[in-house]
This record gives C-alpha cells, structure tokens and sequence, in this order.
C-alpha cells in the first residue's frame, strides 16, 4: 500500500508541483490544505502518513499548525517547506515537531530523499 | 601566523587556565572521588595543549599531552587520586606554567620538561604503582564495562558530523542532527553552540558530546537519518570507537568539547563582561593624565597671575573636568585582588604539606579592588606572609592537639578598604611571636639593651624585620632566612605603604599591610640639592622649617633639631645622595613623620609643591636605596622621589 500524503500551501502552484513530485514517487495524496487551520482539521481527519508543510500560509502559519498537529499526534511526520532565508524559521517548526525539512527550488530528488527520510 | 600578536593573548588566556587546573586540583585533593575536578581539570589542559601547539610550542603542548594522557585514566578511574598521583599533577602544573611563560618569552629552548614528562609518562604507565589494581583486575574492569556498554548503560561518546558539501540550510540541517543525537541519550555539549548554527560562519561541522547507550553503528544511522551528513565519527572517552579518526594524537575524550573546554568555569563564573586592554596603554593614558594634573598647577598658577575673570572661570572648570579623567583612569587601573589571592591556596598547600602542617586558608574579601600596578606588586610580599604565618606561626598538628586546639590551623586573608587605603591582613592562630626568645636574640645581637625585660608590638615587628634577624633554629626551604618579614618591609614601603603586627602569645599573630589604593599620582614637596630636584611625598611631609646652622645641635654624636619641645633626629639629603654638605650647614629642614616616628631632613632648597606621577624602577643592586622610583616634572626635568620609610 503507498503511503498517503497531505500537501499544506497557499499556492497552487507550489501544491501542484509536490503533488506531481510525491505522485510520481507512487505516494498517494490524500488531501490538500491553503491554510494552517485547513491543515490541522485535515490531518484529524485524514490521518495521512506524511504531511508537506508551508512555512507562510494565511489563517494559521506552518509552525502553528506543526505544533497543534503533533500536539494530537505526536507521531505526525511531517516535511516543512522552506524559501530561502527562513532558517530561524525552520529551526522554530524543527523545535515545534517537523521531522525534516526541504528548501525551495524544489529539486524532486531531495524532496523524495527528505520524504522516504522522514517515513524512515 | 603572526605569532607574536597572539602570544599575549595565548598568555593571558594560559593564566585562566594554569589557575583553573591548580583550583582543580586542590579540589581534587580535598574530594578524590570527585568527577567535577577531574573534568575541569581535563577542559584547561586540553585548552592549553590546543592553544600551545597552534603557537608552535612544542614543550608546552607535549607537556600538556602527556598531563592530559594521565588525567584520562584518572576520569575513567584507573589510576587512584593517591597522594603521590596528586604530587605529580601538582608538579606537572607547575612545569607547565613555566613552560609556558619560557615559551611566551621566547626562551623555550632552556625549558627543561624532561623529569615532569618522565614522571606524567611513569605514573600514566600500566606498571605505574597508582595504578588501581593489578593488570588483571584492571583488564577484567575494563572487559565488564565493555560489556555493560552493549547493554545500552549510557557512557561518554563524541560525535562528529561532517555535512555534505553545499547542503541547503547546512545550519538547520545540523539542527535537525543534533534533534536526532538526543533521541540516542542526554546531549552534553554540542559545539558550536546550536543558536550560531545558522550563522553564516558554520561550516557545516558539528561536534556533540553525549551520554549514549547506542552503539557506534547504531549512532551513525540515526546521525545520518537527519539528512546530507558525509561523516560520522564515534569517539569513545578512552576506548576506541568504530571509524575513529583521532584529531589530536590521544585521549580526545568527550570533556574538551565545546566553549566550555576554552577556560575555565571557576574563572569564567566570576568574569563580568571585559575588554582586555593592554596595561601599557593604560600606563601610557595614567602617564598623560599625570602631564596633564602637572600643566593643570601651572595654568592656575597662571591664571590667578593674570588675574582674568574669564580666563579664571575657563581654569577652574579645566581643572575639574582634569580631577574627574584623573578618577576615571584610576578607577580603569582597577583589578579585583582575587586575581592575584588566586594562586595562595595553592601556595599555602605547598607550604603545609612540606612542614608537615595541617592548614586551613579563609580568604575574604576578594573583590577589593587595587591599582593593577600595585596588586602586581603585592602578591610576593603577601606570598611571604602566608609562609611565615604556617613556617613560624602554626604549630605541627601534635602540638596543636597539645596545646587544646583543633589540629588544623587556621589562616585568614583578608583585604578591605579602609578609606583611600586598601588594608591587607594575614591572621594565624598560632603560637604566637615567642616575645621572650627574640628579646634575648636582640640583646645577644645588642639591639636592645640588656636591661630591657619586655618588647612591644612594634619593637618586635621591627626586630623581627631585621635582614639577618631570625630566631627560627633552622633554615627551611619556606622561611626562616630572615629575609621574609625584612623583603616585605621593604616592598611594601616602596609601594609608600605600611606594615604593622600583633601577636599574643598561644593564640597568634596578625600582620597588617596598608596600602594606597593608588601609587600612581602623588603630591610631593619639590627640594632642590646642587642642580637636582628630588621630590617628597607629602604624606610622609609634617612641616617645613628654616634653620639655620646652630640650630642642629649635637647629642651623643648624632646630629639632632630642637624643633619646640621635641628632639627629632637629623639627615642630610646631600649625605644621602652622596654629595658635600654646603658650607654653612644651615638651610630648610622638612619634617618627616611615618607612623608616629618623625625626623628633620636638611635641603637646600624648597622648590614648590607638584603632583607628581610616579614611575617605578627596579631597584639597582648596591645602588641607593632611598629612592622608590623616578617622576618628570611639569618643566620636563625628571626627579627621583625620596623613599620616606627607608629613613627611618
């Protein structure tokens, strides 16, 4: 069974892309998020393998929505997504309970190195 | 590497760690089971070894490496804290604190490590005696905690990561390293510090001290597992892990990770925020202000011929804004005395074990803060005191018990601030002064007279203080030359300072020494001799007087002034500096006073009154001695100052 994946981003581009990324991989994606409220009501509901995580997103950012996810369920794996220059970013969602992380440009060999590196 | 820029810096930064490895080790011999010690002690001499062979010191490094070779099998409780394991650590210290300062001053070739790497080499050695058991007790130990390793009971191990090249957020990624070595155990130490790793120094190198259970192959998964890692190296603190590539040749254990490893905690716990400036430029700025105090006096003097209502106005408010730098340099000279009080216990260790006393050193009042120049001066007079204090003062432990006190004595160093005078004490509970011995020493000696039946605190500090005075019935190593009380004496009124003493008979002594805050800036009562000034401090100054030549009368062939109702001895400054007295005789006599004693002092000439910035000069051997150092007066000629307590 492949593992199923829900994609956290405001931009539909940036989902688009993941999702083909993840696609390709065989994962199957179960959900999509634009904001961190969506985010945490769909892991409750979806309960997926593996979550793709925006730093940035309206109504809720990443890190909040990182924390209130592995506050219900502390094996949440989830992947932050990351633009350049959002270090202290990255380190706070690490701190709040993401298990990895990838730095846009996207390359999907490191996006798929990250995910199979997060499902362990 | 421009070496010498780094040298002093190396210096300084050595000194914290030579004083953090001698507290440990005192620490140590009081708590031979203590690990705290030990690490402490492992950090500096790792520090050092690191520093040193990065200077190219060759002698200090080796003789840190070896200090460090032993201190491993210490920590991993292979050889025993016995007293001769602490003699050699103790000696090594000291080795290594004049290998160091040989090395700063570029004289290592005479540093001669020989015997101290023996001896590091000999006690680190499996033959050694301290080791703690024999070969085959000591293999079945180290069998069991390899055993215990591999069933997960946490032990020391340092991990080394070195992330791929280019990684994105290289800083994250090792943030994420360091997240993923705490699910292994309990993180230790991590350098560098996690909050720079995302600076734009990291390198994209970590180190991580840990307390693991996991096995090396377990801990290089669950490393790597963080993402983009190249190399995971697993030191174990002593046994050699799997993929070992040591960085330095031996016992890199855990314990020198990190900053903490740079100086010491004891030192560091105590060190406010500071910038290091080099003395000579605070000297340089004491030096300027001093010119400038000298030019203030001529500009007032100026100023009130002149007679000018503004320019008046202009000079008193120089004159304040001049008062106010003078007390903001000196208050930058300003040093607290621990920096130079670190080092007595140690000292005063040496000294009780090699006597054969017990001893117990209270020191208070660390912070009081001295002029740097001064606190410089003080520790080898003070460094006296405390030997005096358990050579002559504290009795062995068998005679304490006799005399009904507690076998270990008790010394207390205290220094407080008195005024402007900073007041040094060294107290014992000791035997005392044995008043009747040294009274029939100086009737032997035909000091006193042979009527006299008892001394007072003072004739017996001055007898005691004496060069050649000693009652002690044999010459020791500590004291008992008759050269400590004397060459305290002696420096201590160089600093225009002064000693006093009490001691009762069974229950003690105390020594005082008091001491300027400040010996920079003086005023000074300027006399002239022939064509030369030399200058009098003005607190040793009680007044002035014009005699004339049949006022210096005669009186059992000393030379005495009838000043009023008192008969004051008289010197000649010509006498002293060697010249013909005048024809005539007469002249001005200045009064001197030290410490309830005063005496007229013939010049020919009072010149004025100066603030005067003193500049010290080591004593010349056979030279006079009644100079303390040297000024250059507002006019640019330089003077010689008169050292008052010499006189009397």
């Amino acid at each position: 069974m492949s593992h199923t994946v829900l994609i956290c981003d405001d931009a539909i581009f940036m989902r688009t892309m993941v999702g083909d990324i993840l696609q390709q991989a065989g994962f199957e994606i179960v959900g999509e998020a634009e904001t961190g409220v969506q985010a945490v009501e769909k892991y409750q509901q979806l309960r997926p393998d593996l979550v793709t995580m925006d730093i940035v997103m309206p109504d809720m950012g990443g890190i909040d929505a990182v924390r209130e996810i592995t506050k219900f369920d502390p094996q949440a794996k989830v992947l932050m997504c990351s633009a350049m220059g959002q270090q202290a970013l990255v380190v706070e969602a690490i701190q709040a309970g993401a298990k990895d992380f990838v730095v846009k440009p996207f390359q999907p060999s490191r996006v798929l190195e990250a995910v199979q590196r997060v499902l362990g | 590497m421009d070496t010498a820029r780094y040298a002093e810096l190396f210096l300084t930064e050595s000194q914290d760690n030579l004083s953090a490895i001698n507290h440990a080790l005192l620490e140590l011999e009081r708590t031979p089971g203590a690990r705290e010690p030990i690490g402490a002690l492992f950090r500096a001499v790792h520090t050092v070894k690191g520093m040193s062979a990065t200077m190219g010191y060759a002698v200090v490094a080796e003789l840190s490496h070896e200090l460090e070779t032993l201190l491993d099998l210490v920590r991993r409780g292979e050889r025993d804290v016995s007293g001769t394991l602490m003699d050699t650590l103790f000696s090594a210290a000291d080795t290594l604190e004049r290998a160091i300062e040989l090395s700063v001053a570029g004289r290592e070739e005479e540093m001669d490590a020989a015997e101290t790497i023996a001896a590091l080499r000999a006690a680190a050695s499996p033959t050694s005696e301290s080791a703690t058991t024999s070969g085959v007790l000591s293999k079945q130990k180290k069998k069991k905690r390899a055993t215990r390793r591999s069933v997960a009971v946490p032990a020391p191990a340092t991990i080394r990561v070195t992330q791929e090249p280019n990684t994105p957020m290289a800083g994250v990624r090792a943030y994420l390293v360091l997240e993923r070595a705490k699910t292994l155990g309990t993180v230790l130490q991590v350098e560098p510090a996690p909050e720079t790793f995302t600076a734009d120094a990291f390198d994209g190198r970590l180190t991580i001290g840990i307390d693991t259970g996991a096995s090396d192959e377990e801990i290089d998964r669950v490393i790597r597992s963080a993402g983009q890692v190249a190399e995971v190296v697993v030191t174990r603190a002593g046994v050699a892990g799997a993929g070992q590539r040591p960085a330095v040749p031996n016992g890199d254990g855990l314990l020198p990770v990190g900053s903490a490893g740079r100086a010491s905690e004891l030192v560091a716990a105590r060190q406010h925020r500071h910038i290091r400036i080099d003395l000579h430029r605070l000297d340089t700025l004491m030096n300027l202000i001093g010119e400038l105090v000298i030019t203030r006096g001529r500009l007032q003097q100026l100023a009130t011929t002149m007679n000018e209502p503004a320019l008046t106005e202009a000079v008193t408010q120089t004159s304040r804004l001049v008062a106010d730098l003078q007390d903001g340099i000196m208050t930058s000279r300003m040093v607290p005395v621990w920096q130079v009080f670190d080092r007595f216990p140690r000292v005063v260790r040496d000294a009780a074990r090699a006597l054969g006393k017990q001893v117990e050193l209270i020191v208070e009042g660390q912070e009081i803060e001295l002029d740097r120049s001064l606190l410089d001066e003080i520790g080898d007079p003070v460094v006296h005191l405390l030997r005096n204090a358990i050579d002559h003062g504290l009795e062995t432990p068998e005679e304490r018990v006799r005399a009904g006190k507690s076998p270990t004595g008790r010394l207390t160093l205290i220094a407080a601030r008195d005024r402007s005078a900073v007041v040094i004490r060294v107290t014992d509970d000791g035997k005392g002064i044995d008043r009747d011995r040294v009274l029939a020493r100086a009737q032997q000696m035909g000091l006193v007279e042979s009527s006299r039946t008892e001394l007072t605190d003072d004739e017996l500090f001055r007898l005691i203080g004496r060069p050649g005075f000693s009652t002690a019935t044999q010459v020791t190593d500590i004291s008992g030359r008759g050269v400590g009380i004397d060459a305290v004496h002696t420096r201590v009124r160089a600093l225009g300072g002064t000693v006093d003493m009490k001691s009762a008979k069974g229950e003690g002594t105390s020594v005082t020494v008091r001491l300027p805050v400040t010996l920079a800036i003086v005023r000074s009562l300027l006399a002239r001799i022939g064509d030369e000034t030399y200058a009098i401090p003005m607190t040793h100054v009680n007044e002035t007087v014009q005699v004339e030549s049949d006022t210096i009368r005669h009186v059992k062939g000393r030379e005495v002034l009838v000043l009023r109702d008192d008969v004051l001895p008289v010197v000649h400054l010509r006498d002293l500096v060697r010249l013909p007295r005048r024809d005539g005789g007469g002249g001005q006599v200045v009064v001197l006073e030290v410490a309830d004693r005063r005496a007229g002092m013939v010049v020919d000439e009072l010149t004025g009154q100066q603030e005067i910035v003193i500049k010290p000069f080591d004593t010349v051997k056979d030279g006079l001695s009644v100079f303390s150092g040297a000024t250059i007066l507002g006019d640019g000629v330089p003077a010689l100052i008169l050292d008052v307590s010499s006189l009397f």
